[in-house]
């Protein structure tokens, strides 16, 4: 190519990257907070309060940006009522999302976290919002009714969670295998590279009900509890969510949302350990 | 007389619109030496390269030992339907720019041919590859790589090559063309041995003096037709076209 | 700052987690070795097939010149996801191809060396045939004129001499390639991304990737400075004339 026609073809490209440039950046961004803890208000519920979630995970999280449904979402609309704020929900990889709030990339994570030691060093938890246990997942009809089943087989469970931790502790696998999102685990399930899949209990029943040709092959009791996570100088924040958070298991509402999206009663524990008891 | 060897019959050839060759009829007769004279664009090389079916040619005939290679099996559009077998192995040629493969010695690139498409054994082949060398003056560079040698001796190396393959004809294409002015001796002598010893041979060239002592005839091709035809010394010292005297004395003169 | 490098560079973490990022990498470097290999070869014959003379072959040559176009087009993280994704599913295919667990390396392994294959199949192919176009066509014509057949030219003279041409271009492929296979790890297999992220969600930290970003760096950097001296060798050789060039 002559000399003239490359610098012409760079000037070509360099404009349409400037416009493309020009359209993403004006047409509503949605990265949080950072070091911004609520600038904009929007209509009706008061400042915005950006929470980091990683989506899809149903059905605590799903859905489309802008329409975001599930139980981690319509609860803490709810809490986000009684506090006067209005949550945005952020789609982030879990991995590095407790990180990712403690340097205020957005003010709170909700995404069916569980409070651990661990991430206790670097994020504070609200009160516990969630009773939760493992599932061990298999697709119908498998020879495998249980953990100790697990044994020599090929295992998969979502990176960064507690049921690979529960994988890695006690299921003596021939191969854990660490997938990126959970969905990528149940998938692999239905396609067969995997012979069963340790993951939350409520996302391994929405998964035999919605997607079909699996099943829960046993529940595993872990006394794990889910928590909202904000950073750890987000004294006043904590506070405000933990008040919310008593109120809405206190008036009702928990337990309705939770019915909608369990098909069952809350347990009555988290009565209790909600409201910090 | 007996059949000729070679019978060349309104050979057309075209390179897209460019119509190279227009109708060129010649008769070449065994052990018979023709020598080709001509500007450039005259179509000479074009006319060695339809004789080994380098170029197909689009129309015409071309009878090699009776044989009319022009015609196959089929539609006669793609390369198998001419006898390229039966061509290739009475036909040799020797290249202006030598074509020896550079990664094989002096030995292998005469050795090659036969053992691969002849399946002569390693011994067979390397016992006339040596003997073809000798003939042409290099027996004692058999190892050597083409890079070392001098541009005299990689054409005749290439000539042993050619001949290794024990064709009928012999195909010249202005093989002294590139070689320094001293080296062009050698070559020419090799190849007037060759003569001597009954090859048939065409040579496109520019070196009168051997066209004149060498062939048996001299060939004029200019536009891509036959202008003149004849014995050396006719065409070279009495040529009756223009155009031939006209290229003479622009080659006389250098 | 003092946080960038507690992020980054905390050795207490990176010496924990050393022997288990280690015999990750050679995960990446088993990867790269079996795809490297078979890669080469896919190369060589779709430069070939891409090389043949007849009209007959027109259909395989245009196949061919498809196939090349279409798998440099298309990134390699979408046909890693491709392949795992939607193979396993293939009911015609008998199980032990369609989910292959051979010499005890697990599917996501065969399905990250399939992609690599077939996307680096198509690049080598195009170091290949820069190469066989760089031989003059005067070694073809000379070839054919003593009777060889199109593919016996090919074999002794065409190939041999332009694998002498490649070596460098095709280094820089095959870097490439060492670097792509990290993209495996998105298909589940336990390579050194994976380990790294699973240490970084654990413990909070990088510092595990930026060991493996450091192995990579001790091959590929050197990697990358071979190209560049045997380019500029070949060079040197060009221009001192051991090449002869057509006029």
């Amino acid at each position: 190519m002559s000399r003239t026609r490359l610098t012409a073809v760079f000037a070509v490209l360099l404009v349409a990257i400037g416009l493309i440039a020009a359209g993403c950046g004006g047409g509503g961004s949605t990265t949080g907070g950072g070091s911004e803890t609520g600038a904009e208000t929007s209509e009706g519920g008061g400042e915005k309060l950006t929470v980091g979630s990683d989506i899809p995970y149903p059905p605590f999280e799903q859905g489309k940006k802008g329409s975001y449904t599930g139980f981690d979402v319509e609860l803490m609309g709810a809490i986000g009522e009684e506090i006067g704020r209005e949550p945005e929900f952020i789609d982030s990889s879990f991995e590095t999302i407790f990180r990712d709030v403690a340097q205020g990339k957005f003010e709170a994570v909700m995404s069916a976290a569980t409070i651990t030691e661990e991430r206790e060093k670097v994020v504070a938890f609200s009160n516990p919002y969630y009773l939760s246990e493992q599932a061990i997942l298999v697709a119908e009809g498998s020879s495998i009714k249980g953990l100790a089943d697990l044994k020599g087989e090929v295992v998969g469970a979502q990176q960064g969670t507690t049921g690979l931790e529960l994988g890695k502790e006690k299921a003596e696998a021939s191969e854990l295998r660490p997938y990126p999102e959970g969905p990528d685990a149940i998938n692999a399930l239905k396609a067969g590279t995997v012979a069963a899949v340790i993951i939350d209990a409520p996302v391994a029943a929405n998964a035999v009900e919605e997607t079909g040709g699996v099943e829960v092959a046993e529940k595993v009791p872990t006394e794990e509890t889910y928590g909202i996570a904000v950073a750890k100088e987000n004294t006043e924040l904590l506070e405000q969510i933990n008040e919310g958070l008593a109120t809405v298991l206190g008036n009702g509402k928990y337990a309705q949302i939770y019915e909608k999206w369990f098909k069952e009663a809350p347990p009555k524990e988290i009565f209790s350990l909600g409201k910090g008891e | 007389m007996a059949e000729p060897m070679l019978h060349l019959k309104g050979v057309h050839k075209r390179f897209g619109q460019l119509e190279v060759l227009k109708g060129v009829d010649l008769e070449v007769q065994k052990g018979e030496v023709i020598c080709i004279l001509g500007p450039s664009g005259s179509g000479k090389s074009t006319l060695l390269r339809c004789v080994n079916l380098l170029e197909p040619p689009e129309q015409g005939e071309i009878f090699l030992e009776g044989q009319d290679i022009c015609k196959g099996p089929g539609s006669g559009t793609g390369e198998e339907s001419w006898n390229l077998d039966f061509v290739r192995q009475r036909v040799g040629m020797v290249f202006q720019q030598f074509n020896l493969f550079p990664h094989k010695t002096a030995l292998q690139n005469v050795t090659l041919a036969p053992r691969r498409v002849l399946n002569k054994s390693k011994s067979e082949a390397e016992e006339k590859g040596r003997a073809l060398l000798e003939r042409v003056g290099l027996g004692d560079q058999l190892g050597q790589y083409p890079e070392t040698l001098s541009g005299g001796q990689q054409q005749r190396v290439a000539i042993a090559r050619a001949l290794a393959m024990e064709p009928h004809v012999m195909l010249f294409d202005e093989v002294t063309s590139a070689l320094d002015p001293e080296l062009v001796k050698e070559v020419l002598d090799t190849m007037r041995e060759l003569a001597e010893e009954g090859m048939t041979m065409l040579v496109v060239t520019h070196e009168i003096g051997f066209a004149r002592e060498v062939g048996d005839q001299v060939v004029f091709m200019d536009g891509g037709v036959i202008v003149e035809q004849g014995a050396p010394a006719q065409v070279l010292d009495h040529p009756r076209e223009e155009r031939t005297q006209k290229f003479l004395g622009l080659v006389l003169e250098r | 700052m003092n946080v960038f490098f507690e992020q980054y560079f905390d050795f207490s973490i990176m010496g924990e987690h050393f022997g288990e990022v280690f015999e990750a990498f050679l995960e990446n470097l088993l990867i790269f070795l079996v795809a490297g290999v078979i890669a080469l070869i896919w190369g060589l014959v779709l430069a070939l097939l891409r090389q043949l003379p007849s009209r007959k072959a027109m259909p395989i040559r245009f196949l061919t010149i498809a196939y090349i176009d279409v798998l440099r087009a298309i990134p390699l993280l979408i046909i890693i996801l491709l392949i795992s994704g939607g193979v396993p599913f293939l009911n015609f295919i008998p199980k032990d191809i369609r989910i292959p667990q051979w010499f005890g390396k697990p599917d996501p392994f065969w399905y990250g060396v399939a992609a690599l294959v077939f996307v680096y199949g198509a690049y080598t192919a195009e170091v290949y045939r820069a190469g066989i176009e760089a031989i003059p066509r005067g070694q073809m014509e000379a070839a054919r004129s003593l009777g060889m057949s199109h593919f016996q030219a090919m074999r002794h003279i065409i190939v041999p001499q332009a694998v002498t041409k490649i070596p460098a271009p095709m280094l820089n492929e095959l870097i490439s390639l060492l670097k792509d296979t990290t993209l495996v790890s998105v298909i589940a297999l336990s390579e050194s991304v994976l380990i790294s992220r699973e240490i970084l969600a654990e413990q909070l930290n990088s510092s595990a990737l930026t060991l493996t970003a450091a192995f990579f760096l001790v091959i590929c950097l050197p990697g990358a400075r071979l190209v560049d001296y045997m380019i500029k060798r070949n060079q040197g050789k060009v221009a001192r004339g051991s090449h002869i060039e057509v006029a």
